[in-house]
């Protein structure tokens, strides 16, 4: 697996004597290439901290991290060449328009002069903000001034984009339209780092996530990786849709060994099983009766607030 | 790795140059300086007096407003320079471009430079300008040359106050903090410590005797005459010699202030005596231009060294500190 970043034991302190915070407590993380990883977890539990170890803004206590090959401690301007950052709690000139504000970063970005403009106005574009290219910024609501953050970080058109707490302070429909820019970002083949303590925001497109508390990083891995876990340990979740009107037998269902809960409502069964029996219960619906009563069969994934919450009680 | 730094620069002089707080401070300077100058040509009308040189009165006249607004100038710049850019969140913007640290804080030197060395020497000629035209003075080279010296010093001094503030903001995370700290140092070194000073020669020589200021008021006949007849030498060298010691004090006390070290060159400079006369004194001749420099040496160096040492410290402090 070609790793994008990678962190061995990666630790951080802060201050001295009594008031020493250890912000980072060995981390070891893998996020590999052109995946969409989450790094979850409460406020004040070290996400922040960690992504500005790996730009090069802060310097590790111990432990290294490697970005796109380059070690983060060493080579951080080069990492910044290739990473696009929406760092937490960002600003702009507000004095100065849209379009300005990125012409200028574009320059310190080392984009050739004239394809500075083109380039911001592109990411305007992006992020749908084209219309408002030579309004000031202080103009902007705070939703368009995050648009504007995931803007500056597109301009060098990077390879890895790291996102800290992107979806904070826009409404649903800006949210939603950045998962989609993520996900198209993501068919591109960029890598995307996502920060955040709102993982009903962004959880639903990652492929990859970590969670870290205090410091310390609880789990990593492929979402399907970490669904299972949880799935094994609270058990398979499957829904039967039924036909309207209609009713299926259940003693059949019931009878499997690891099934322990049947609920049904309106046109819905949900099956709780200690298993794995999607094949069982696939096998079973394509025969009759039941092929001509149902109307579809799902797992149902644990949500990310369940996978959170597995993880944060010691799962 | 500087071109990063001047395309800073650039965007920081437009920022700067087309903000309504310098238009202020070089407005309220001109006002300051045409006014005063004014004033010193109405006092010489009124007074009867023939100026030995009216174009370094005039000059010696702006330099003393300048003595103020020059250090305003140079903490307006730097106040909110690294701490104003924390505040907004512009820093952590800038940082996560593929710069060094070093560009950030080169770019706002570079500019600040630019812009001190222009609204000083552009707001300097206006005021001179503007009180040739006002007063129909003559204007010859050695004059020029003063002026040109006096400017080169005003950028120096607001330079310094620029360092010193630049490096308050550099860790300050909070830009009135950073305000409050270099108008508090500039309102010591520009008042309090004079105050400090005639607290000190008092307690250090006790009340100037009564019989000395009477002597002192008597002959006192305008800037500099100290010939009085009728007044036995004794009394005159005693209140000399007060005048000396309290003088030597001061000199001592002020000698902390980067103000006093500005003041005594462009006072050398325009004539006026900073020795065992006392203060204000205007002596009857100009020294030259080398003897000046010659002489005010330490002055000089004490102006110069000033601001790099806080240069260097903001340099250390700013690309050492770590930002989240």
């Amino acid at each position: 697996m070609s790793l994008a970043i990678e962190t061995e034991k990666l630790v951080k302190i802060y201050g001295n004597g009594k008031s020493m915070v250890k912000a980072l407590n060995s981390i070891d993380m893998k996020v590999p290439k052109a995946s969409v990883f989450g790094l979850f977890g409460p406020n004040g539990s070290g996400k922040t901290t960690l992504i500005s170890i790996l730009v090069g803004l802060l310097l590790p206590t111990s432990g290294s991290a490697r970005v796109l090959g380059f070690d983060a401690a060493k080579h951080s301007v080069e990492i910044r060449r290739r990473v696009g950052l929406l760092p937490e709690g960002f600003g702009f000139y507000d004095h100065m328009t849209a379009l300005e504000n990125l012409t200028f970063l574009a320059t310190l970005d080392g984009i050739p002069s004239d394809q500075r403009r083109k380039r911001a106005l592109e990411a305007l574009e992006t992020v749908g903000l084209k219309d408002r290219a030579d309004a000031k910024v202080s103009t902007f609501s705070r939703g368009m001034r995050q648009r504007l953050g995931v803007a500056q970080a597109l301009l060098k058109d990077p390879e890895l984009l790291i996102f800290d707490e992107p979806t904070v302070g826009i409404d649903p429909e800006g949210a939603a339209e950045f998962r989609n820019l993520v996900r198209r970002m993501n068919r591109e083949g960029k890598t995307i780092l996502l920060s955040t303590h709102l993982l009903y925001e962004v959880g639903m497109i990652c492929t990859h996530a970590a969670i870290i508390r205090e410091g310390r990083l609880l789990v990593q891995g492929s979402v399907d990786e970490l669904c299972h876990s949880v799935r094994k340990e609270k058990g398979f979740r499957y829904e039967i849709r039924v036909k309207p009107g209609s009713e299926i037998p259940l003693q059949e269902i019931r009878s499997m060994p690891s099934v322990v809960e049947i609920t049904q409502s309106d046109n819905r069964v949900t099956i709780l099983s200690k298993n794995d029996i999607g094949s069982s219960l696939f096998s079973l619906i394509t025969k009759s009766p039941y092929k001509d009563l149902v109307e579809s069969l799902t797992p149902v994934e644990p949500s990310w607030e369940e996978i959170y919450r597995f993880y944060q009680e010691g799962g | 790795m500087m071109k990063n730094a001047f395309s800073i620069a650039r965007k920081e002089f437009t920022d700067t140059i087309t903000s309504k707080r310098l238009w202020l401070i070089a407005g309220i300077f001109l006002l300051f300086s045409i006014a005063s100058t004014y004033s010193t040509s109405f006092g010489f009308m009124i007074g009867g007096q023939q100026a030995v040189r009216p174009m370094v009165q005039i000059a010696s006249t702006i330099a003393s407003t300048m003595a103020y607004m020059a250090p305003l100038l140079g903490i307006a710049l730097a106040f909110d320079a690294i701490s104003g850019e924390r505040e907004r969140g512009t820093l952590r913007i800038l940082l996560s471009r593929p710069i060094y640290r070093e560009d950030v804080i080169n770019g706002k030197i570079i500019s600040a430079l630019a812009v001190i060395g222009l609204t000083i020497a552009v707001s300097s000629l206006a005021s001179v300008s503007v009180s040739i035209l006002l007063h129909k003075v003559a204007v010859t080279l050695d004059d020029v040359a003063r002026i040109c010296i006096f400017i080169v010093f005003s950028i120096v001094l607001s330079f310094a106050y620029y360092a010193f503030s630049l490096f308050i903001s550099t860790f300050s995370n909070k830009s009135s903090h950073s305000l409050i700290i270099s108008m508090g140092v500039w309102i010591f070194f520009a008042f309090i410590l004079s105050i400090i000073s005639s607290f000190v020669t008092i307690a250090v020589l006790g009340s100037p005797p009564t019989r000395a200021i009477a002597v002192f008021n008597r002959t006192r006949r305008g800037f500099g005459n100290f010939t009085s007849p009728g007044v036995p030498a004794s009394e005159l060298e005693e209140y000399l010699s007060y005048m000396r010691k309290a003088a030597e004090i001061s000199s001592i006390i002020q000698a902390f202030s980067i103000n006093y070290h500005y003041t005594q060159i462009t006072d050398s400079l325009f004539g006026f005596a900073t020795g065992p006369l006392g203060f204000g004194q205007r002596e009857r001749t100009i020294a030259s231009i080398p003897t000046v420099l010659s002489t005010r040496l330490i002055d000089i160096i004490v102006l110069i060294v000033f601001p790099i040492v806080f240069l260097v410290a903001s340099y250390m402090v700013f690309t050492k500190r770590q930002e989240k």
